[in-house]
């Protein structure tokens, strides 16, 4: 058994030597390489590098730049965005229709009391053509607003003898009425009791 | 020799291989970890604090739209206003000092702006808005030239209405914190509001970072409102009210302005009313519309309703005599005439000139209950014109089930029934529309109130309440009421126009007692030119002190206004003649 198997592992290369020894790797001879030249694809290279570098930090400044522009102009639109609105306001107070009315009044004009039409294809007047007078006119303001009760003070009356005030005053008053005339005479608000007395002796 | 070189070489490169790798390895998991605590348990916490780092998040309020008049002129307008806002972690330095400028230039509270500007723990806090552009860059200018940073204004709408109390029962006003409060301003808040945006950015040195975080949800702008309102008409009609109403000593009055044509509102105008810019100033009861929400007894004007639907329904004629007794017992009461007289002889114009309550309720005789509730259930009364203001009353007219005799009589000359202002001018109005009644409107076009209601001149509808006929001949007899010889409204009357009107003078329920407590609601509907009206006025007091009545207190306001109107809008008189009405047989 040993023997036979001895035989064949000793045999067996001796019969494929040819094709092993075709079969052997060796090294690939060097075949000389044709060279490009190799600065200018450095030159583009680093050229590509540098601009690429630069144009981004243009671009950045840049628009740095525009972004305080835009602040500066928005704020500029706002503040010319303000004055339009305030002039509009002003104009809005101009235009009220009560002021055109204050206005007009000033200048002696009233509203027209009958209305009349001018037809322009014949010329006619249409409707009763009088000018208005100033009795026309219509009451643009409120009257003005009355107390309210409690801050009106009634007018305070003193009822006296009309006799030891004569006597005082001679004979100055012949006509004087009795104590009668206060209410009719009281004046307004601070009426004290001077006055009432006063009243009493006209 | 080379072979165990070979192994060792490779043994120590494997080793290195394993160090490096198990080297990563540690690496790699302190990273994980890291990203793990960072990205699962601190997330919120430094998500808040890179937004604290320079990013700035502002809204952007939407602009109110306009409300105008028919013509396109400002009733209510937005501004653009600006707020001032303050970043506290720059203010708190020199909070004192910068709560005395802003307070001094400014209307509001030292106080509370001293704690806004030391608000910790934000960028953001308003110190006043809705501030005049003007005076709030001067309080910035006034703050940097005193070298405190931290003030800064942004855009905030203002509310302005530059004709003050014109329209403003209508138009209504916005309260101090911004809210509608009344009018159309509450009633289509939703159309005119708009919708508020908002911008977050990222600054650096006061400028925004170009390549930074910025986001920006614009706002979106109100839509207008238009309304059918002439602002000059309304201004007039406003005027000539609050002179009438003031010189008579009544309590209130209104006026209605009506295209006979087209129901569209020109003015309606209330007194006491208040000033837009100024709803404080006035008290709470004046800040609606009288002339919608308050109702009462036409009275003697709803005689011309009476009329025209007896003529429509060819019961009577204008020539039809009626013998007017001195008084009339009905039941258990007894109808007077407003003015003593012995037995008269009148025709059914008399009726209307003299305005005889007796002889109306003799015509009316000929109804039943449900033919007069019918045509005046057509007329509009009792129901919401639905014109689309806040808290309009819809009146009252019983259901002709509940009608004894007494009632009809009554209602047949305006007592028992109760109406707003803007009900009876659109009743009127259908006598002078050739007997089409038209729904009132108020806004041009249309728009959707906030109850979800579709009103505008665009929706407006018609319908026939009497024929073409008996309203020319109702308005025939309406023309002998402002004409001097047989009239009671003399004062109503036009030069060179044909002027159709009525007057009524009602006894008025009294709030205290609930009953008549000798009080009077005086009133004078017209339109003219009668024959081809044009416009409808109604004029209403209530409980006038000076003893006039709807002639000579409704009369004169009635022919300012219908003046104006004629003159503005260039109506030539129709060239024709008033027939001479026949009032006594």
């Amino acid at each position: 058994m040993s023997v036979w198997g001895n035989e064949a592992r000793t045999r067996v290369p001796r019969i494929a030597e040819a094709a092993v020894e075709r079969a052997r790797l060796t090294v690939v001879p060097r075949v000389p390489r044709s060279r490009a030249a190799r600065m200018p694809f450095v030159v583009l290279v680093s050229l590509l590098l540098v601009g690429g570098v630069a144009g981004l930090l243009c671009f950045n400044t840049s628009m740095q730049q525009s972004s305080f522009q835009v602040t500066a102009l928005e704020d500029e639109a706002t503040a010319l965005d303000a004055q339009e609105q305030s002039l509009t306001l002003e104009l809005g107070a101009l235009r009220d229709p009560q002021r055109v009315a204050q206005r007009a009044k000033r200048l002696g004009m009233v509203p027209p009391a009958s209305p009349a039409v001018l037809r322009l294809s014949d010329g006619k007047v249409l409707g009763d053509a009088t000018p208005a007078a100033p009795g026309d006119g219509v009451r643009l303001t409120p009257y003005p607003t009355v107390k309210p009760a409690n801050l009106r003070p009634k007018p305070i009356v003193i009822e006296m003898d009309p006799k030891p005030v004569e006597a005082t005053r001679g004979s100055a008053h012949p006509g004087t009425e009795g104590g009668a005339s206060g209410p009719a005479d009281a004046t307004g608000p601070g009426t004290n009791s001077h006055h009432g007395e006063q009243g009493s002796q006209r | 020799m080379r072979r165990p070189r070979v192994r060792s070489l490779r043994g120590a490169s494997l080793l290195r291989l394993r160090v490096a790798l198990l080297l990563i390895a540690m690496v790699v998991s302190v990273f994980a970890a890291r990203l793990f605590q960072l990205q699962g348990v601190d997330a919120q916490a430094y998500v808040a604090k890179a937004r604290a780092e320079g990013v700035v998040t502002a809204p952007l309020p939407a602009d109110r739209g306009e409300i105008t008049d028919r013509n396109g002129e400002p009733l209510a307008e937005s501004v653009d206003g600006l707020m001032l806002v303050a970043d506290p972690t720059l203010t708190s330095k020199h909070a004192a000092a910068l709560a005395e400028i802003v307070a001094r230039r400014l209307d509001v509270d030292y106080f509370d702006t001293l704690t806004r500007l030391r608000k910790p723990d934000t960028h953001f806090q308003y110190v006043a808005r809705r501030v005049p552009a003007a005076k709030a860059r001067g309080v910035v200018a006034a703050a940097q030239a005193r070298g405190f940073e931290g003030l800064d204004t942004r855009r905030d709408p203002v509310r302005d209405y530059p004709a003050h109390d014109v329209a403003a029962n209508l138009v209504g006003f916005m309260n101090a914190e911004g809210d509608p409060g009344e009018g159309a301003e509450l009633m289509f808040d939703h159309l005119l509001s708009g919708k508020d945006g908002s911008t977050t950015y990222e600054v650096g040195g006061g400028n925004r970072i170009p390549l930074g975080d910025n986001s920006v949800v614009q706002p979106q702008r109100g839509h207008d409102l238009h309304l059918t309102i002439d602002r000059d008409v309304q201004w007039y009609a406003q005027r000539v009210v609050r002179s009438a109403v003031q010189t008579s000593g009544s309590s209130s009055g209104a006026a209605v302005v009506m295209d006979s044509r087209t129901g569209q509102l020109l003015a309606l105008a209330d007194y006491p009313t208040f000033d837009a810019n100024d709803p404080t100033g006035s008290p709470e009861r004046d800040l609606g519309s009288r002339a919608l929400r308050d109702v009462y007894e036409p009275g003697s004007v709803e005689k011309v309703l009476t009329m025209s639907s007896l003529l429509d329904a060819g019961k009577v004629t204008p020539q039809t005599r009626v013998t007017v007794p001195p008084e009339l017992r009905r039941g258990d009461r007894v109808i007077h005439d407003w003015f003593p007289h012995g037995k008269l002889h009148l025709t059914l114009t008399g009726v209307i000139a003299k305005s005889s309550n007796i002889g109306t309720v003799l015509a009316a005789t000929q109804f039943q209950h449900v033919e007069l509730w019918r045509y005046l259930r057509k007329f509009g009364l009792g129901q919401r014109t639905g014109i689309g203001v806040h808290g309009e009353s819809p009146g009252m007219l019983a259901d002709w089930h509940n009608w004894s005799q007494i009632n009809q009589d009554t209602i047949a000359f305006g007592q028992g029934l109760s109406v707003n202002a803007v009900q009876m001018t659109a009743a009127v109005n259908a006598i002078a529309n050739r007997g089409v009644y038209v729904s009132p409107s108020l806004v041009k076009g249309e728009a959707r109130t906030s109850t979800g209601e579709l009103v505008g001149s665009d929706t407006a509808t018609q319908h026939r309440v009497v024929s073409q006929r008996a309203a020319r001949l109702t308005a025939q007899m309406m023309e002998s009421v402002p004409n001097p010889e047989t009239g009671t409204a003399p004062k109503a009357a036009i030069e060179g126009y044909r002027v159709a009107g009525k007057t009524g003078t009602a006894q008025r329920v009294g709030k205290r007692c609930g009953c008549y407590d000798g009080t009077f609601t005086v009133s004078f509907a017209g339109f003219a030119p009668a024959d081809d009206p044009r416009f409808t006025v109604y004029v209403v007091a209530q409980d006038p002190k000076n003893g006039g009545g709807g002639g000579s207190i409704g009369g004169p306001v009635f022919h300012k206004i219908m003046s104006y109107l004629l003159q503005k809008y260039a109506v030539p008189p129709t060239g024709t003649k008033a027939p001479t009405p026949k009032i006594e047989w």
